[in-house]
């Protein structure tokens, strides 16, 4: 049974690229469909998370666990906590309490755990192989996933 | 309506506590859509890939739901 084995790089200003803003790493290493695509997923799942649960599910001070995986997605969660802490955090009138805070914690979490393997994937790229290639690696018995 | 005129978005939270398993599908079209850009090698069915692994996570959250179910009220309520 013979394996393929992907070759991979190091690119530390794509790496550093994909830490500023969600899919900006691709973007610098001249794969500016797929960066949008990454930008569309983790940007939505973490918008998506702050227009459910409001402000309130970006909260270090109160939610320290939470942020930890919200932090994945870069600066912009540090906006926002900053922007919560200094705007909002007074204002008990936007807490958002039970499943609706449940959730939109789970959603800005995610879109952070996802961003961490886009930017893994922005400071060591897998050289991809060309279609063709593809096809013969994913055949049975080859070992490639093809995913 | 009051609450209506006092909603702002982003900053207050939505009246979803009814409803909040709808989010579900939405959740698993983000995590899809951000996984499969960066894992596919080509973008030519990316969307395809991506319908794909949503609706392999909404079947695989409701079989989870389902044999947690029969675990705690069928297996455990005897």
């Amino acid at each position: 049974m013979s394996h393929t084995q992907r070759e991979t790089t190091f690119a530390p200003i794509s790496g550093i690229a994909a830490v500023a803003l969600p899919g900006l790493g691709h973007v610098v290493r001249g794969e500016a469909k797929r960066g949008g695509l990454i930008f569309l997923g983790v940007m939505g799942l973490f918008l998506g998370g702050i227009l459910i649960g409001g402000i309130d599910v970006i909260d270090r001070a109160n939610d320290f666990w939470w942020f930890v995986l919200q932090a994945g997605v870069g600066p912009v969660a540090f906006g926002a906590e900053w922007l919560h802490q200094t705007r909002f955090a007074a204002d008990p009138a936007i807490q958002s309490l039970g499943k609706v805070n449940e959730v939109g914690s789970l959603y800005a979490a995610l879109a952070g755990l996802v961003n961490l393997i886009a930017i893994i994937d922005a400071f060591w790229p897998d050289v991809r192989p060309a279609p063709q290639d593809e096809r013969r690696a994913g055949s049975p018995g080859s070992g490639g996933d093809g995913s | 309506m009051t609450w209506l005129l006092a909603y702002t978005p982003f900053v207050d939270p939505l009246d979803l506590h009814d409803v909040w398993w709808l989010t579900l599908a939405p959740l698993a079209l983000g995590i899809s859509i951000a996984y499969k850009a960066v894992r596919v090698p080509t973008l030519e069915e990316f969307w395809k890939g991506v319908l794909v692994m949503t609706a392999q996570i909404i079947m695989g959250m409701i079989g989870l739901g389902v044999l947690v179910y029969l675990v705690i009220e069928v297996f455990f309520g005897l």
